[in-house]
Formats: structure tokens, C-alpha cells, sequence
């Protein structure tokens, strides 16, 4: 069955017809060609498909994509400043050493995201508690927190 | 092929007619536990009839008691500041549960009727003696939430029935609580865990509840373990009567995550531990 | 040691931006015009005859386009001793074994498909251990070999076999010895993106395959055995690396799923993409090789070592890949790891039912370290000597060939093993107790690539614009660990142009020069050396040429400011007399004279330069190319003897722990590691090398163990295969980085990508030995094994 849902996706307006037992990551790679987010495991084990419904992180392998009807949906695609620039969140990361492969990066991004929007000043714990549901196989997580907290340090400034 | 109807009702009543339509249909509240069921083809539900858009479930009322709608987030207990400071346990539990983007999908309600004796909320409210509310199109009823796990993944519900809501009654000021979880790593399904509740007068035990998660078919009270301890003053002698009571009294298994060896172990040294952290803090 | 522009400074990786914005593409996300999805039935028997398979109903599902099996495709043998398929007829020997596979216009249809396939089975009895293999009575798992001639027995025909000095002798010598028995597990590669490919044939029938691979041209060259195995020799296969997802050696052997893939495309004429899901990962995609080590170690009155004896097992599972040769480079650290004059070691590897296994970071390393320096623990404290001490006392040093041939040119491993002590506070902390302690473990790696094959060289070309762009080109594999910003730096470096200036392309077959394979820590080591060779190439060139057209391009500028300016006085230089070859340099893609005055219009942008290069009569575009071979050499596997590599690594990691004796859980207070890195050339992404691979280190020391029962794997996924999360990686690490300027190494530097996990778990285990008193011999340690340990000595 297919039903019409509208919500807001990185600040667009959007209204999609969809069926009905669509994942929200199948209906951001597949229909909306959002391929930033990544399915890792599809069990929400390792955070990769993390994007924020209402600007709280979750694993959109597990979230039915009716589920975000009327909701405010930001992916990695939609954290780029206009001309093509990326933000302070997503250049730590680049500065900071925190991405190899980078599979993991634009889950671990928008956890970051989530963080910082809440808790702009996070310890250590809090950093560590807001990714322990991101994997990370090639960077060991170290640089990783070094970026969080360059972005904390730099977003603060700049505000 | 993984197909099946969402249908996102805006009542209970709604929700009760759309499982007499599809009686095939699953109830769900965050998915996190049934679209990993679905995907791995071990369930195959021809609908599945989301609980989230209902407000009347998804609501915490503080007054006296606390009332918490089945379908509030884990993420919204445990951010709860006056949850945690009424009932630390529950917060702590939460804590503990899945990972920040588990916890935000996750609901209390969800994690309850899985039924699985690993789930994180259940000691703690076990602990504190909670009620859950039970609704069907029929009727409504009250059960302590001892009486609702009946087995693995085997809860007291009948057909058409919905949990609604967790109802706990504020304890006592000198009343204590610690959540203790053994995991492989950090985040992880609890391989065991323990929730204590003590309180006490000087250095004799007035009250104590004490359960065990992952370590029997259900979440489970160590009601032995109580019985031994309430009246008496604690002393490290009863302290290690405590923990070999409760190693005896759970009946764990061993599977992929553990052996039954090592959960019974960590029953007993969690149950002292516990009990010791309750005692230091109210001496202080 | 001159002060470099770009080596040793920290650049932002060149892929970073992309990557952070999510616009970097994997194979999870290339989409080929009209392609299909493939999808693999897999068997679910261990061992069994194969009496039928009916596609019937699966060919006829709506959208289903091909549905193939071992009857009606050629045969296709893959594997270096040939003894694997790509779709698996009469026999299935594993759990994993390709039945059968479907091309279909979506996934889901293909896997229903899949589900309707019936396969009837008739079971064999299943073999699970080596010892159960070699039995006088066993099964055959193979009753042939690739030639058809019947074996006799389940032993894999490859052996690894080191014999010096002489080994009675050096037991007799020995005042001390130590034995026991150690064991590795199977392990996943875990790389964050899934295993996955797509297959597609042009009209000339000649085959592009998009391949998440570690070795683009050893994977050209099976797959055009492929090719002619299906009636299309002669025809080409290109091979393009997409963004990897990680790789850590789970891309160095050519898989079923691939050739799979190849023969659905040749089948429906379209493009076929599979991709594994992360369960099929867990279940279907070779994992890291288990090991089981017999070692013996002796020592005389002083601690110096007199022999040591080493003896592996490996269950091989049913079919041969890169695991069978973990041996090769298991005999490095057996026979150099430290000076020992009589050594035996020897290695048998045993087909099973069980899982057959791949590389992984390491590659029998941390295998044999594991063994190795738990055992010399074991053996200093029989000895009643300080291991720290120990290991000095048996430490190699500079300039010394080792017994198997091994030139060892510059060492550090009596440096790493000083600092590590000083760091951990070792003669503060050993031996006290009360639940904590430290150890330490060494390490023995190659640094300069490594010989096991007929060439271990890397083709780089270089091509100039008319803008002073760089493109190269470069046959080695981008996966994460940073190759394409050590080859940036370097062309920048050599070249003397801007970092911004040079571009790499993306890895293929098609553009780029021959280069064994991303492997053995090798990446950085031959980049940057043919990097460093096209370079000069490339600058003779330039300075040979300008020559010609620096004194024309000059005399332009300055008449272009004396038209702007005609009170303009320029310094006294004759330009054409100075216009030789040797007298030119270039920087940040400037060219000048060295002597010449530090004036403007004395500087020649290399972008004009080409262009005046370019348009005139008989004009010419600059490109160059190396063929980078290193200085090693292919061992004697008979003799076990050769120097394999062109430099080597040492290094040390130390670890204090506290372990708490009621839950088995041991927490890491410190960690320290001190490696010889030759130079460091990217500090960022050398430290985002050694983190990650620690973090590896901790994963098979503590939590990291694929469970097979009866040759099912029984944790496919991450909610049961735990891999560290950043609260695993909570405590604090000291790394140092000894530069040992390397005289082989580009800019001095060795190759380091493998050595940060290979000393870590024996490290653990020794600090855990300092504790509690206890030793644990089968990794994982696993809290469970520490209690049942405490329990047996109480």
C-alpha cells in the first residue's frame, strides 16, 4: 500500500508517496538519493544510518519512514553551508584526523551533531556516552573525540 | 519480500479496531527490537500498528505516584530530571539501555512486553514494586508488574490487550537504590544484572527488594534474599549469606553471550557489591 | 635530515572534505545503468553430497532474469591451489559454499528467488577440528586435487618450514626452558562497509568489474582466468576501486561472490551488483585464520636465549586462501624476533568443514607474537629475570642478518623497549600485586614491502596539464589508512609543486601502472619511493627543457613591467648564460635559478612553462612514470630463507592493568606503545594508524571470537560479535614514534600500518601474568577465563 506523507527534509518542504514498510534509510538512499547515510549492519548496532528526526540521533535502518510524517529529518547532506562549504562540525572532523575510510563518518557526524545542539560544552563521558552505539573499525575513536571537542571549542567562538 | 501495512492510529480506540481488522498485526512502539525481528525474517506480521502517535501513552504525570505512558522514549526517562530524582534507579537502568539513537526510538512500554529477562527497565521496577495498566477494548486492569513477565518472551497479555502504563508509588526517604549491568563490552544486552533496594535504620535493614535480570525465563525478585535480610542488621557475615542465597536462587543459562557459570557468579558478586554501595551512602 | 614542505608536516587528507559530507561513493552506493542485483544461495549443510538442485520455481518469479548453478555455468576454480569454486557442484564442503545465485530487477525479488530454490543434500559426516582431519579414518574433504589426481589425505599441500643451527644442541646448552601451547581464534575483519561488487560486460565482451579489492591487478588477472574459463579468453577485464568501506586484508583474495557476480552479468548482458548484508558478511565472507602454536624456548645461566622450537596448526577449513600462508610471515618473528641461534619451526596446515580464512592486518603475526611473547615471559621468570631485562639482554641491534636471512638495517628495538619501561614506570610497578601489574611484548614486522610474490613493485605516472596540475596515477588501494595523502605529499614534496596542485585518480586497472597490492603495510614505503623517482624523472625533464624557454619566458615578464614601468631596474643577472639544467630547482610550482636574485620576474610559474612547452611548433605534454621495485627478495620457502623485505619494524607496546578478581574484568590503567617508523610522514594520520590498530589489538585480546559449532558461525552480527565502541578505548595511550631514517624509505620512512596490533594482546596477557598470577593461553581473555583460572590456583 502506498500512502503520502510530507515532512522537512535538511530545510526542504517535502511530500513523498511511499510504501508502506519502507525503512527511513531505504526512502533517503533509494527514492531520495541521499546516499551520505550508510546501512552498516541494519540491526542498529553500529550507528552508521544515524541521521536526527526532530534533532534527536537515530539509527534509520530501524525507523519506519511513516514514522518521520510531519517531522524535521537532517542527514549528513544537509549540514553543507551554502557554496558548497562544509560547517565547523564537519571540518574538525577532516582537521582532526577523525576520518579514514569513512563509512562511519557521516553517522558519526550527525551524532556529533545531536550532541553539540544539546550539550554544547560535553566531557569527555558525555562524549563518549552520546557514540558508543557508533563502530568505528580504522580510527580507534581517539582523533575522533579530539574533533568533537575542536568543534565544540570552534562552534562556541563563533557564536 | 518484507512487506507489511503501518498503520499510525491516533487513539487507543483506533488502535483496538485496527487489531480486530488485522489480527495478524504487531503492536509497536520504537521498532528497535521488531524491525530487527522482521528483518531477520524471524516474525512476519502482515501490519504493524505503531503506538506512537497516541498521546494518552506517551505522557509522565508526577503527582504522588508516577504515571508513565508505555510509549514514552527511554531517551525521555532517562533525561527526566524529576524521574531521576524520585526514582534513580529507573533513570540509571535507562541509562544503561542500547546506545543515545536506541534510547530515542526505544520505549518503556516496548521493552516491558518483549518479555526478555535482559530487559534494562524491568528490576528496577520490579525493585519498586510497580504496577503496569493493561487496556483492551473491554476492560482495564491493574497488575503488579511481577505478574506480567510469565516466561521468555511470554508476557500475561490477551489478545487485543496493550500495556498503557507504568504506575509507581514514590518510596520512602531513607529508602536507597543502585543498578548494577555486566555487559561483554559497555553497551550490551545485560549478561547480568541487579537491582537493590534498601531501607534502612542505622544499620538495621527495614526494607530490602532485590531482583536479578538474565539470570531466569524472566526478570526475577529474590524474594529469599529479601525475606533473609528484612529486620535484620547487616553485617559482612549476612552480606555473604545474601549473595550465596541469591547464586542459588537464579537459574541461569548458558548461551552465546555467557556461560551459567559466570552469570551466577556475577549475580553474587553484584548482590554484595550492591548491597555494600547501598550501605556506605547511608552512612554518609 | 633538511626541513621538508610537506613530509612530516600534517596535510588534510586530500578525500577528508568528501568523505565529511558524505559525497565520497562505495560500491553500496554505485548504481551502473539497467543493472541488476545478485543475490548468493548459500548451503545449509556442513558437509554433504549434492543429489539435486531445482531452480524451477525461482526462474519463474516475475523479475527474476537469471538463476545459475554449477550445472549450467563452465566451471570456474578459484583460489591459488585451485580447490575452491565459484558455484559449488556435487559436493558442498562448508557452511558458506555458493549453491546457487539469482539476478533480478531489485533485491527483494532476488531474495525470494533464492528462497525458492530446492537443494537436496545426501550429508557426509562433518570434520570440525585438525586433529578430527588428520585422523587415520577422516573423510576426505577433497578427494582430488586441482589436477584431478587423488589425495590421500586432508593435509593442505603448503608448508612453511624453518630449520638452523641445530636444536639438540641448544637444549642442551639450555639451563632454563619453557613450553606451552598457545591459540588464536577466528576473528572478523569487521570493515565498516560490507563486501560487495558489480560486474559488467561491455559489447566486445570485455569485463569491468567495480571491486571493494586490496589487489586491482592480481584480481585482473584472476578474473581474466575467470574469463577464459568461460569460453572468453583473450578478453580484458578493468578493475575499478571504488571508495573502500575499510579493508584490513579482507580484500586481498579474489572471492566466489565476485566471480558470481561475473557470471550473472555474461549471463542477462546486464550489469550485476552484490552486496553482502552485514550477517552475510559475519556468515559468508572469509575471516581472519585461527592458529594453534606449540613453542618451546631455552635459555642459559644469563638469559641468553640458546634455541627456540615452534610448531603451528591451522584449520585451514575446506577450501585455500591467504590463510595457508600465514606461516610465511609467521616465520619472520620465529626466527628474528629477538636472537636465538637454533631454531626449528614448522607449519601444517589441515582442510576441515569449518570456514576457510583470509588475510588480515597482521597476517599471522599477532598469531606467532602471541605465542612468542607470552613464552618469553614464561621463560625469563624461569629464568628469575626481569622480562624487561630479558628482552634487552636477547634484543637484535643494527646492521645484523637474522638467521632466515632477514638484513636488518636500522633498529629500534632496544630504544622502544626503554622507553616503554620508562613510560609504565616498570621497576615502580612490577611485581606488587594487589590486582595490578604491567607487561610488555615486542614486535618483529616488515617495513619495506614484502616479497611473496614474483614482484613486489608499484607503477606510478605522472601527467602535467597545461595549469601545472599533477594527476597521478597509482595501482595501490585508498581504504582509510591514508596512501592517497602520503602519495600526495610525496609528488608535492619531490615535484615542488602545491599540495592543492596535485589530484590522484581513482585506482584502475585501465590508467594505472602494475602494483602488487595494498598489503604488508607496503602502501606508503612504494608510493612514496616511485613517487620520489618519477619526481626526479619528471624535474629532468623540466630543467632540460627550460633550458630553452626559461630565458624566453623572462625576458616576457620583463618587458611586461618595463611596459608598465619603464623606470624600472632590473638586478644585473644573465639569465641565458645561467639557463642550465643543473642550475634550475622548483618550488611550490615556481621554477628559478638557485643562484639567481629572489626577484619576481626571475620566477617562471610551472603552469606558463607547460603551456609554452605545449603551443609552439613540435610542442610536447609532459608525462612521466617509475616502476618503483624494492630491494628485497623472494624467499627459499623450501629453506625457508631470504630477505623478504627491504627494512623491517620493531617496536614495543606496554600495558598496566587492574583486573578485578570478582568479575574476571580486566580494566587497561595505561597503555604505551614506542614504534620504529623510520619517519614520520603524515603525524595525524600515522597516530589515526597506530589508534586504529590498537583498538584492533584490544578487540582480540578481550572480546573478539567468531563462534563456530560444527562449522556454523554463530555470531553474524554486532549484537554478538563485539567489536570495542569508543567506551572500550577509555584509558590513556602513550604513543612515541622513534625515527630510525630508514636509507630505503621514501624520506626515510618505514612501512607501519600492521605493527600497532600485533604485540597488544601478549602485552595484556604478560601485565595480566603481573597481577593474578595467571596465564591465559586461548585468546580471547575473556572475564569468564580469568575467574575459572583464579579458581584453579586457589
Amino acid at each position: 500500500m502506498k500512502h503520502e506523507i510530507s515532512f522537512v527534509l535538511n530545510g526542504v518542504e517535502m511530500r513523498v508517496r511511499i510504501d508502506e514498510h519502507l525503512r527511513l534509510i531505504d526512502l533517503l538512499r533509494d527514492k531520495l538519493g541521499m546516499t551520505g547515510t550508510k546501512e552498516g549492519c541494519g540491526e542498529g548496532e553500529c550507528g552508521a544510518c544515524t541521521v536526527l528526526v526532530d534533532g534527536r540521533a537515530v539509527n534509520s535502518c530501524l525507523c519506519p519512514a511513516l514514522e518521520i510524517e510531519g517531522k524535521d529529518v537532517v542527514t549528513i547532506e544537509g549540514l553543507r553551508d551554502v557554496e558548497n562549504k562544509l560547517s565547523i562540525l564537519q571540518t574538525a572532523f577532516v582537521e582532526s584526523g577523525a576520518i579514514q575510510c569513512g563509512f562511519c563518518t557521516p553517522g558519526m557526524i550527525m551524532s556529533a551533531k545531536a550532541l553539540l545542539d544539546a550539550n554544547p560544552e560535553p566531557s569527555e563521558d558525555e562524549i563518549r556516552d552520546s557514540f558508543q552505539g557508533n563502530l568505528c573499525r580504522c580510527t580507534g575513536y581517539v582523533q575522533i573525540i579530539a574533533a568533537v571537542k575542536q568543534a565544540a571549542r570552534k562552534l562556541k567562538g563563533s557564536s | 519480500m518484507i512487506r507489511f501495512d503501518y498503520f499510525k492510529p491516533q487513539s487507543l480506540e483506533e488502535a483496538f479496531t485496527l487489531k480486530r481488522k488485522h489480527p495478524d498485526a504487531r503492536y509497536v512502539a520504537g521498532g528497535t527490537d521488531i524491525m530487527v525481528q522482521i528483518k531477520n525474517r524471524e516474525i512476519k506480521p502482515s501490519a504493524l500498528i505503531s503506538l506512537r502517535n497516541i498521546p494518552e501513552l506517551s505522557s509522565i504525570e508526577i503527582n504522588g505516584s508516577a504515571r508513565i505512558g508505555a510509549a514514552v522514549t527511554i531517551a525521555d526517562i532517562a533525561q527526566h530530571p524529576e524521574l531521576e530524582r524520585i526514582y534513580p534507579v529507573l533513570v540509571a537502568a535507562a541509562k544503561r539501555l542500547g546506545s543515545v539513537q536506541i534510547r530515542n526510538a526505544a520505549t518503556i512500554g516496548g521493552n516491558l512486553s518483549n518479555c526478555s529477562p535482559c530487559a534494562d527497565t524491568a528490576t528496577p521496577l520490579l525493585i519498586m514494586e510497580a504496577k503496569v495498566k493493561l487496556r483492551s477494548p473491554e476492560k482495564t486492569r491493574e497488575i503488579p508488574i511481577a505478574d506480567f513477565f510469565q516466561g521468555p518472551g511470554k508476557s500475561c497479555l490477551i489478545t487485543d490487550e496493550i500495556l498503557v502504563e507504568i504506575v509507581i508509588e514514590p518510596p520512602s526517604e531513607k529508602t536507597q537504590t543502585v543498578f548494577l549491568k555486566k555487559g561483554r563490552v559497555k553497551m550490551d544486552l545485560a549478561v547480568a544484572s541487579v537491582a537493590v533496594l534498601l531501607e534502612m535504620e542505622s544499620s538495621t535493614c527495614l526494607k530490602a527488594r532485590l531482583a536479578a535480570g538474565s539470570v531466569a525465563p524472566v526478570p526475577l525478585r529474590l524474594s529469599s534474599v529479601e525475606e533473609m535480610l528484612e529486620g535484620q542488621t547487616i553485617t559482612a557475615d549476612l552480606i555473604a549469606e545474601a549473595r550465596r542465597l541469591a547464586m542459588e536462587n537464579v537459574s541461569p543459562i548458558t548461551d552465546i553471550r555467557a556461560t551459567e557459570e559466570y552469570r551466577r557468579q556475577i549475580v553474587g558478586v553484584y548482590v554484595k557489591r550492591g548491597i555494600e554501595d547501598l550501605l556506605g551512602r547511608s552512612e554518609v | 635530515m633538511s626541513d621538508y614542505r610537506y613530509v612530516g608536516k600534517d596535510i588534510i587528507r586530500p578525500d577528508g572534505p568528501d568523505k565529511a559530507a558524505g559525497k565520497a561513493y562505495y560500491i553500496h552506493d554505485l548504481k551502473r545503468p539497467g543493472m541488476f542485483f545478485g543475490k548468493i544461495k548459500f548451503s545449509d549443510q556442513v558437509h554433504a553430497r549434492i543429489v539435486n538442485i531445482d531452480i524451477s520455481k525461482a526462474e519463474k518469479l516475475p523479475g527474476v532474469k537469471a538463476v545459475i548453478t554449477a550445472d549450467n555455468t563452465p566451471e570456474v576454480r578459484i583460489g591459488f591451489l585451485r580447490d575452491n569454486f565459484a558455484l559449488k557442484k556435487d559436493k558442498v564442503r562448508q557452511y558458506r559454499d555458493e549453491i546457487a545465485a539469482v539476478a533480478a530487477i531489485d533485491p527483494d525479488i532476488a531474495e525470494e528467488a533464492i528462497d525458492l530454490i530446492q537443494v537436496d543434500y545426501e550429508p557426509l559426516p562433518g570434520i570440525f577440528s585438525p586433529e578430527e582431519a588428520m585422523a587415520e579414518s577422516a573423510t576426505l574433504i577433497h578427494e582430488s586435487d586441482a589436477r584431478g589426481r587423488p589425495r590421500k589425505d586432508n593435509i593442505v599441500p603448503v608448508r612453511f618450514r624453518h630449520d638452523s643451527g641445530d636444536l639438540e644442541t641448544g637444549k642442551k646448552e639450555a639451563k632454563y626452558t619453557a613450553g606451552g601451547v598457545y591459540s588464536t581464534p577466528l576473528v572478523q575483519q569487521s570493515c565498516m562497509g560490507t563486501a560487495g561488487c558489480i560486474a559488467e560486460f561491455d559489447m566486445n565482451n570485455n569485463l569491468t568489474m567495480w571491486a571493494k579489492t586490496q589487489i586491482p591487478f592480481l584480481a585482473q588477472r584472476d578474473f581474466n582466468q575467470a574469463l577464459a574459463a568461460i569460453g572468453l579468453r583473450g578478453k580484458n577485464t578493468r578493475v575499478i576501486v571504488p571508495t573502500l568501506g575499510g579493508g584490513f586484508g579482507s580484500g586481498l583474495d579474489t572471492h566466489a561472490y565476485e566471480y558470481i557476480a561475473i557470471l550473472l552479468a555474461f549471463r542477462t548482458g546486464h550489469p550485476v551488483k552484490i552486496l553482502y548484508s552485514r550477517d552475510e558478511e559475519f556468515a559468508y565472507l572469509s575471516p581472519r585464520q585461527s592458529s594453534q602454536t606449540k613453542i618451546m624456548q631455552g635459555c642459559d645461566e644469563k638469559g641468553k636465549l640458546t634455541f627456540r622450537s615452534i610448531d603451528v596448526l591451522q584449520d585451514n577449513g575446506a577450501y585455500t586462501s591467504w590463510g595457508a600462508t600465514y606461516p610465511s610471515v609467521m616465520m619472520l618473528p620465529a626466527t628474528s624476533l629477538y636472537r636465538v641461534p637454533n631454531i626449528h619451526f614448522d607449519s601444517q596446515m589441515v582442510y576441515t568443514n569449518n570456514t576457510y580464512c583470509q588475510a588480515m592486518r597482521g597476517y599471522g603475526n599477532p598469531e606467532l607474537s602471541w605465542a612468542l611473547e607470552n613464552n618469553m615471559d614464561e621463560l625469563a621468570e624461569a629464568a628469575g629475570i626481569d622480562p624487561f631485562e630479558f628482552r634487552m639482554l636477547n634484543s637484535n641491534t643494527a646492521d645484523e642478518t637474522t638467521p632466515m636471512g632477514l638484513k636488518i638495517s636500522t633498529c629500534a628495538l632496544k630504544e622502544s623497549l626503554k622507553i616503554t619501561a620508562d613510560k609504565l614506570n616498570w621497576k615502580e610497578k612490577r611485581g606488587k600485586g594487589k590486582q595490578r601489574g604491567v607487561g610488555m611484548a615486542s614486535l618483529l614486522h616488515v617495513g619495506g614491502g614484502a616479497r611473496i610474490y614474483r614482484s613486489d613493485a608499484s607503477g606510478l605516472i605522472l601527467k602535467l596539464d597545461d595549469y601545472g596540475n599533477v594527476y597521478a596515477y597509482h595501482g595501490g588501494v585508498e581504504m582509510g589508512q591514508g596512501l592517497h595523502t602520503v602519495l600526495t605529499s610525496a609528488i608535492a614534496e619531490s615535484l615542488g609543486v602545491l599540495l592543492e596542485k596535485v589530484f590522484i585518480n581513482p585506482t584502475d586497472t585501465g590508467t594505472c601502472p602494475w602494483d602488487v597490492g595494498t598489503h604488508a603495510s607496503r602502501g606508503s614505503f612504494m608510493a612514496g619511493n616511485a613517487a620520489i623517482l618519477a619526481a626526479k624523472k619528471l624535474r629532468e625533464r623540466i630543467f632540460k627543457l627550460a633550458e630553452e624557454i626559461f630565458p624566453a619566458e623572462i625576458e616576457k615578464n620583463l618587458k611586461k613591467i618595463l611596459n608598465k614601468n619603464p623606470d624600472f631596474k632590473p638586478v644585473e643577472f644573465d639569465v641565458k648564460k645561467a639557463a642550465r639544467r643543473e642550475n634550475f630547482d622548483m618550488k611550490d610550482g615556481l621554477l628559478f635559478i638557485k643562484d639567481a636574485p629572489d626577484e619576481a620576474w626571475l620566477h617562471l610559474e610551472l603552469g606558463r612553462f607547460l603551456r609554452a612547452v605545449h603551443f609552439r611548433e613540435q610542442g610536447q605534454m609532459l608525462t612521466t612514470e617509475a616502476f618503483y621495485d624494492p630491494p628485497n627478495e623472494l624467499p627459499d620457502w623450501n629453506k625457508g630463507y631470504g630477505n623478504m623485505s627491504a627494512t623491517y619494524v620493531f617496536g614495543t607496546q606496554g600495558v598496566e592493568v587492574e583486573v578485578d578478581t570478582g568479575t574476571g574484568e580486566v580494566k587497561i590503567v595505561k597503555m604505551v606503545a614506542a614504534h620504529d617508523v623510520g619517519k614520520v610522514l603524515n603525524m595525524q594520520g600515522l597516530k589515526g594508524q597506530f589508534f586504529g590498530a590498537l583498538a584492533q589489538g584490544i578487540g582480540y585480546a578481550f572480546y573478539e571470537k567468531l563462534e563456530s559449532e560444527s562449522g556454523k558461525i554463530q555470531n553474524t552480527n554486532f549484537r554478538d560479535y563485539k567489536i570495542p565502541t569508543i567506551q572500550e578505548m577509555n584509558f590513556p595511550i602513550d604513543l612515541e614514534f622513534i625515527e630510525t631514517d630508514d636509507r630505503f624509505g621514501p624520506f626515510g620512512a618505514k612501512g607501519v600500518a600492521e605493527p600497532g596490533l600485533v604485540p597488544t594482546a601478549p602485552a595484556i596477557a604478560n601485565a595480566i601474568y603481573d597481577a593474578i598470577g595467571v596465564r591465559i593461553h586461548d585468546l580471547p581473555i575473556t572475564p569468564e577465563k580469568i575467574l575459572t583460572a583464579l579458581k584453579k590456583v586457589s
